[in-house]
């Protein structure tokens, strides 16, 4: 036996501290039910603790860790570890263990009982712990939880209107609400910045980027009362916008390219949800569609390709690749690894969206919040079909629309088939089994023999018009007369024989090195497609007289694999007349090779291990054994029974062909119903029924309990009704579900957690902080009114972002000063009440932004795939992710950091010295480091000394003396002129050390980090 | 980010051999080209003062509990040995006659075994024979009897169990407490409740396998939640760039000098300070001043403490370097090279504890790819965990000595790890599948009873002998915390509403280990 224990997962929340949950489980008879057992210890004195004290947990309805102390009988019981008294024996009791003491471990989340009555109860055990054979207890705790704020509907609030915020301050709503909150605590706000620091502000808040002299100038200058609304909308229309605002939102959905644990492999097609996001922003998509589309956009809106790329939310966090591709799910590990894996897009799709810690109810009830664990596992139950893997998107909505109607046909079709075959099977009986068996014996006798060795495979490639060779090389000239290809055998993706053998090829020999345009042309097969062989060799005859140095075989279009393409072949044989094979002795090179032994490398090439036929009689061919088989079936099942098995399986492949002609415009990784080989199977063999969850108690996959049906939150009380099926087994309908209940108009929490993520990124704390959780144990509303107020107009005007940055940057709040006065500071340290504006330090992208934006290099070319500023290093097993060897000056890293290949394990060494986000955590703020370690980044780091070195270039080329192009510089940077010393200071240095110097210099500077 | 030059002796001979070390003095003038020419005569000037000193570690700054530990503390300080890919505990450490009796013969579990690759071959004996040493008479695998003169200074844990054969969430189990990434590392709990010993170097310093890094990359020594200064600082000790942008980044070094940095330092300080000025009642604007300064002093103490050119002849032959410059390397992994690259990371580690660091971190093994330079024997144990071992066994021998010798040890803990076992059965060949079922760890050094071991497996080293109470790693954490004057459950971070601590909601301190 293996212990439970062993493998529990890991639990997520602590036992010890504990605040009581809200409602209590009193039942309304209970109420005049107390012990009747007359003037005894126990009713004076041992019932009136325990009720007041241990009730509330351990009642007959609840039973926490087991125990219910409602009745003589429960109590006789004990809990999950038997009896809680030893009778006469206190100091084996673990009723006395854990009431007494110094800190006692019970009650958890209240005063210890008073030491008179712990002694009562050592002596009530002494005497033989008797409980009166009546005496019923119930819960009599005092506290009960008034109902908690986030979890109320959204009032509808008016902007206050008293005589304080009718005076002169204020300019919308907003500011009606901070200055009624100021009035109440005594403080006032601070004076409007001036246009400068405000062009900065908002420039750097809105699109992440610095304003340019010019820019700042305009605005300076500019007459026009509206001036700044102006600057607001031009800000908001900007393609910056997106790509600013995404940058938070991936932080949020915890967005990488690479899966993350062990070997950490590159997820090339992560980008189009990216693009997905600023694309989403920019267009100002209502923010309920922008969620929904999240979740289910491939069935909420199955026309439209934007609709598939947003699945790649779901899959967005990491991934335990080896737990998934190495480990089948009827293992302990590949069962913990999916479950992770359901949890992670239950954290995005719920925990993120809604502002709550609901992964804490995998091993528990919530201990805070009302969240069970069925609501926790009826969650991922909306999720258990799919996988993260890739899937099609194509260039236009009819393509998108056929493709993905083919798709839920294709998966109604595998269940209809496993139905009727149910049917069939139970008909038939044994005698199918039975000749089934005999076909895939014969089917098993006509698979190769298998080495461990399986051959050469080139790396992988993303399209197939990669040029690849393998080459022979002979020390002396060699006569050849024949050259065969032996092609590889692999089940991967179920491909069998053939596995990786070129479609269009040449084969080529060279009789001399020194001139290789003498070479001559053995086979050229490049003109049109070659059928995959078996695993028979490809033999070429050559005249006599040919001698040799070297023979090269090229793939010039590259053998599909899965959504990839590779070359492989399992041995090569170069034969002389005599039938004597010299490849073994022949120098071998390749244009590249994976080089994962046993199984692939180059050098398996000569090893005289190829696939061959097992030997098998004539008589007995998988072919000839099926059409037997067919034949008797039509003599034992019902015709219309057969008929509407058989017409599904010719609509199956019907769809299948659909599909295969379709041609899409490119993958996303995101949530599919998958469909795969070896352990990594998935759902879509099985037509994508979802996996059963059931609730496991202490997250422990070996211990399912109860199975879970999809559905919301039950405490929440709204769209219950959502989650009714008209086919179960359709998962489609359950992602659909789930994504109009986390966007339901009445789910308070995902208004309020998007207004107040909203509000955070604008004014660095949230009206409600930490923005991550609005559950008891996080933070309560500063401004709740506001709150709610920000969330109806958010869910009342058409959903837009926008409108909702519109309203905060305009308000007289945002654009206050960033400084206050002392004696503020000493009430509200934090400024919570917002009695000025508060400084941010630059997050990491922007600050690299900003310094290639104003060293020139900044390139601001839109979307795509992403630029790596690393080089990758063994690709084939762990790639190792070199960000050292990358060019600081290549111009094709100088693209905006959303463009960033993210990499999970080796992140950006630079960036994050700048706090960027973890991509394997949910991040809902960044962190501000002022170590050591962000100052040697931003001082000594390739980046930065590459561009300052062209910003220093930048300077000096401005006309004018050095003091004017010092100055000139310095404005760039920080939107300021420099004051005399400044300037005079800068000069020198420059004149000593030049610009390159002065540039680095002025991108460490305090005030290029900060912006007030 | 990763040593760009594939062999760990980049530094030439020349530099390892030249006798006498320079002294500080001197060592500062050289490396003049930094931040730290700014800061030289402040630390010239901290250094006369610390000469009355008799420890180092004067300087630093406190963590999150201020000093104020939750009890007594029997150590200060913890280097970390992990090897990755999974140590063989019945090939190293737990020597089991039973398998020695029983080899070749078909395995038998008794119940149905999940192994991660479905290897389950007949039972495999130790590769190399065992023999006891020391007073405790602990017995030791051939391979690693480099340790025998230690054997007395360690505390054995043979029951150790995890929770998943995968290595990466294997890993993170060990290094962080839980199995997914995004949780702050033991060394960096550590370093945030108890802080700096000295604020010119890094509180927590990782020394990875300069060939790779392991299931997880930076997540094993990650800061998670807690503020990033607390995450390990990566250092490559004997290449030219032994710590990520200590100096300007070599493709542009050449273009700085001592007298440019120290102007634009001292520029930059005081137009920052006109800034500050006028924003006084932000503390930030400070702290990032204070920050340059602090990164002027640790470009000059770190390559100083990483530098082991100066040790004397005695110590690099205790610890196997003595014939660094005897020609190059095998192509095959060895136990010469694997011995000169840990050991030389031990020796660093003793360097560094030495000056005040907290929590230093050594990796065996890379990324469990091929040809191996891991623990991941699937393949032949002789082959890998051999060179590997012996490696090993010497350098953590030669630091426990050290540490001894230099008065270190007694609050300095060693805590060998690795994130899994493997099994006592061969995999069909000469290689062993994974066992999170039971491993080893052990601890030595400041407050751990030596010639203990706790904790024993079964006959065959498949589970611990009573499987009812195994030991996890929330054991041992919750001990280390404890010697370090910490109580587990007393360390706590609020985070998403939840209040995390090292150990989750488990752990209990293993008193039969204590001294």
């Amino acid at each position: 036996m293996i212990p439970r224990s062993l493998f529990r997962i890991v639990s997520f929340c602590l036992t010890l501290v504990i605040v009581l949950q809200g409602t209590s489980h009193v039942t309304a008879q209970s109420e005049k039910t107390t012990s009747q057992s007359g003037d005894s210890v126990f009713s004076r004195v041992i019932a009136p603790a325990l009720e007041s004290k241990c009730l509330r947990c351990h009642n007959a309805a609840r039973a926490r860790g087991g125990l219910s102390l409602a009745d003589a009988a429960a109590f006789a019981k004990g809990g999950e570890n038997g009896p809680i008294v030893v009778p006469k024996k206190p100091e084996e009791s673990i009723l006395l263990e854990v009431l007494a003491g110094d800190e006692p471990a019970m009650p958890p989340d209240d005063d210890a009982l008073p030491p008179e009555t712990v002694a009562a109860i050592r002596s009530w055990v002494e005497s033989g712990a008797e409980w009166p054979g009546q005496a019923k207890l119930v819960d009599k705790s005092k506290r009960k939880q008034p109902p908690h704020w986030a979890f109320q509907p959204i009032r509808a609030v008016n902007p206050p209107d008293t005589a304080e915020t009718r005076k002169s301050w204020g300019r919308n709503a907003i500011d009606r609400f901070i200055a009624a909150k100021h009035a109440e605590l005594g403080f006032r706000p601070a004076p409007e910045a001036d246009r400068r620091t405000l062009i900065r502000r908002l420039s750097f808040d809105l699109t992440g980027l610095p304003p340019t002299p010019e820019e700042i100038r305009a605005f300076v200058d500019d007459p026009d009362p509206k001036a700044y609304e102006k600057l607001v909308d031009r800000l908001l229309d900007s393609p910056g916008y997106g790509e600013r605002w995404a940058r938070h939102w991936l932080d949020i959905v915890h967005y990488g390219e690479t899966h993350g644990y062990d070997k950490d492999k590159p997820r090339p097609n992560s980008w189009p949800y990216r693009d997905y996001v600023i694309d989403s922003l920019n267009a100002d998509k209502p923010y309920g569609q922008f969620v929904r589309e999240q979740i289910a956009g491939d069935t909420l809106d199955p026309g439209n390709p934007e609709a598939v790329k947003a699945l790649g939310f779901l899959s967005a966090g990491p991934w335990d690749f080896i737990g998934h591709a190495e480990v089948p799910e009827t293992k302990t590990d590949g069962k913990i690894a999916r479950h992770i894996d359901r949890d992670d897009m239950v954290g995005n799709a719920v925990g993120a969206m809604m502002s709550i810690t609901i992964q804490c109810a995998q091993c528990h009830d919530h201990k805070f919040d009302p969240f069970t664990q069925k609501d926790y596992y009826a969650l991922q139950a909306a999720v258990a079909a799919v996988d993260r893997a890739d899937r099609p998107y194509f260039a236009d909505s009819d393509s998108q629309a056929r493709y993905e109607r083919s798709r839920a046909e294709k998966l109604a079709l595998i269940r209809k088939i496993q139905a009727t075959e149910t049917q069939i099977a139970a008909i038939a009986g044994p005698e199918l089994t039975r000749r089934r068996q005999a076909i895939e014996a014969a089917k098993a006798s006509a698979k190769p023999t298998e080495h461990p060795q399986y051959g050469y495979h080139s790396t992988i490639e993303p399209k197939d018009d990669a040029e690849k060779w393998v080459r022979f090389e002979f020390d002396t000239p060699v006569e050849i007369r024949k050259i065969a290809l032996f092609p590889a055998f692999d089940n991967f993706a179920g491909i069998g024989a053939g596995f990786g053998f070129p479609v269009r090829y040449r084969i080529s020999a060279q009789f001399d090195p020194a001139d290789p345009k003498a070479a001559i042309v053995i086979a050229d097969r490049t003109a049109s497609d070659e059928k995959r062989p078996g695993i028979d060799p490809v033999a070429f005859e050559i005249e006599p007289g040919k001698k040799v140095r070297s023979v090269t075989i090229s793939a010039t279009k590259l053998a599909p694999r899965q959504n990839d393409f590779i070359f492989a072949l399992a041995e090569v044989g170069v034969f002389d007349e005599s039938g004597k094979n010299l490849a073994a002795n022949a120098k071998l090179s390749s244009y590249d090779s994976i080089e994962a032994p046993p199984r692939w490398g180059l050098k398996n090439l000569t090893d005289g291990l190829a696939p061959s036929h097992v030997n098998r009689p004539e008589a007995a061919s998988p072919e000839k054994l099926e059409a037997e088989l067919n034949q008797w079936l039509a003599t034992v099942i019902p015709a219309d029974l057969l008929k509407a098995h058989n017409t599904a399986k010719a609509d199956l492949a019907k769809q299948e062909s659909i599909l295969a002609s379709l041609k899409p415009a490119g993958t996303v990784f995101a949530a599919t119903v998958h469909t795969g080989t070896g352990a990594f199977t998935g759902t879509g063999a099985n037509g994508g029924i979802p996996r059963t969850v059931r609730i496991l108690p202490r997250g422990d996959v070996n211990n399912p309990q109860a199975e879970v049906a999809p559905a919301g939150i039950a405490s929440l009380g709204f769209g219950s009704d959502l989650f009714a099926f008209a086919d179960p087994q359709n998962e489609a309908e359950r992602r659909a579900a789930l994504a109009r209940w986390v966007t339901h108009r009445e789910n308070p929490l995902f208004w309020r957690s998007i207004v107040n993520r909203i509000w955070q990124y604008h004014f660095g704390r949230g009206i409600v902080d930490p923005p991550g959780d609005f559950g008891r144990m996080g933070g309560v509303p500063s401004h709740p009114e506001l709150l709610d107020w920000l969330a109806s107009q958010l869910r009342e005007n058409g959903e837009s972002l926008k409108a909702l940055h519109r309203l905060i940057v305009i308000s007289a709040t945002y654009r206050q000063v960033s400084t206050g006065p002392a004696e503020f500071a000493e009430k509200d340290a934090g400024n919570v009440y917002l009695w000025r504006q508060n400084r941010r330090k630059l997050e990491a992208e922007s600050l690299r932004d900003g310094l290639l934006a104003v060293s020139g290099k900044l390139d601001r070319r839109m979307g795509g795939p992403p630029f790596q500023d690393f080089v990758i290093e063994h690709p084939e097993h762990s790639p190792h992710y070199r960000y050292d060897l990358a060019d600081p000056n290549d111009p094709a890293t100088f693209r905006r950091s959303i463009y960033r290949f993210i990499v999970r394990s080796q992140p950006q060494p630079f960036l994050t010295a700048m706090d960027c986000a973890d991509p394997s955590i949910r991040v809902d703020r960044r962190n501000e480091s002022l170590s050591a370690s962000a100052a040697l980044a931003q001082w000594n780091h390739a980046t930065v000394l590459a561009l300052s070195e062209a910003f220093g270039e930048r300077m000096s080329q401005q006309p004018g003396s050095m003091s004017d192009r010092v100055s000139w510089g310095f404005e760039l940077a920080l939107g300021r002129l420099p004051n005399p010393d400044e300037l005079a200071g800068l000069t020198e240095y420059t004149a000593k050390f030049g610009f390159a110097r002065t540039a680095r210099l002025i991108f460490n500077l305090n005030e290029f980090a900060f912006v007030d | 980010m990763q040593d760009p030059h594939p062999s760990p002796w980049h530094r030439t001979a020349a530099s390892e051999s030249h006798g006498a070390a320079p002294s500080r003095r001197e060592w500062l003038r050289q490396s003049g080209a930094g931040l730290g020419g700014i800061a030289l005569a402040a630390i010239l000037a901290e250094e006369q003062a610390k000469a009355a000193n008799a420890r180092p570690d004067q300087g630093g700054s406190p963590g999150i509990l201020k000093g104020v530990l939750h009890h007594p503390p029997k150590a200060k300080r913890v280097i970390e040995l992990f090897m990755a890919g999974a140590a063989s505990h019945v090939d190293l450490f737990d020597f089991k006659p039973e398998l020695v009796k029983r080899h070749g013969q078909e395995s038998d579990f008794g119940e149905k075994v999940e192994t991660f690759q479905n290897g389950l071959g007949p039972w495999l004996k130790p590769v190399w024979d065992f023999r006891k040493y020391g007073d405790c008479g602990h017995a030791l695998s051939e391979v690693v009897a480099d340790l025998a003169p230690v054997v007395d200074d360690i505390a054995f844990v043979h029951n150790m169990v995890g929770k998943t054969g995968v290595h990466s969430q294997a890993t993170l189990l060990q290094t962080t407490g839980f199995q997914l990434p995004g949780f702050p590392s033991a060394g960096s709990w550590i370093s945030y409740a108890l802080g700096s010993l000295n604020d010119n170097l890094p509180t927590f310093v990782v020394l990875p396998d300069h060939r790779g890094l392991a299931s997880n990359g930076t997540k094993n020594w990650d800061s998670g939640f807690l503020p990033g200064q607390y995450s390990g600082t990566v250092a490559y000790p004997g290449t030219p760039s032994p710590i990520a942008n200590l100096q300007a980044d070599p493709r542009f070094r050449q273009e700085f000098s001592a007298d440019s940095e120290a102007a634009a330092l001292s520029l930059m300080e005081k137009i920052n300070r006109g800034h500050a000025a006028q924003r006084a009642d932000d503390p930030r604007l400070e702290a990032r001043i204070r920050g340059y300064e602090l990164a002027a002093r640790m470009q000059l103490a770190a390559p100083e403490a990483l530098d082991i050119s100066g040790e004397p002849a005695h110590v690099l032959k205790l610890y196997g370097l003595d014939d660094v410059t005897g020609g190059a390397y095998p192509a095959e992994i060895n136990a010469r090279e694997e011995t000169h690259i840990f050991a030389r990371k031990c020796l660093t580690a003793r360097r560094l504890v030495e000056r005040g660091v907290r929590f230093v971190q050594i990796w065996s093994g890379n990324d469990n790819g091929f040809p191996r330079r891991n623990w991941d024997s699937h393949e032949d144990i002789r082959r890998d965990h051999g060179p590997l071992a012996r490696g090993m066994a010497r350098g953590a021998s030669a630091l426990i000595q050290d540490l001894k010798r230099t008065g270190l040890l007694d609050d300095t803990i060693v805590l060998w790890s690795t994130e899994f076992g493997r099994m006592p059965s061969s995999q069909g060949g000469l290689g062993r599948d994974h066992n999170p079922y039971c491993f080893t760890t052990w601890m030595a050094g400041g407050g751990i009873k030596g010639g203990v071991a706790y904790g024993p497996s079964d006959d065959f080293g498949y589970k611990p002998l009573d499987r009812e109470n195994p030991t996890r790693i929330y054991d041992i954490h919750a001990t280390l915390l404890h010697l370090l004057g910490i109580d587990h459950k007393k360390l706590t971070v609020r985070h998403d509403g939840i209040d995390r601590r090292l150990t989750d909601v488990h752990g209990h301190v293993i008193r039969d280990i204590l001294a």
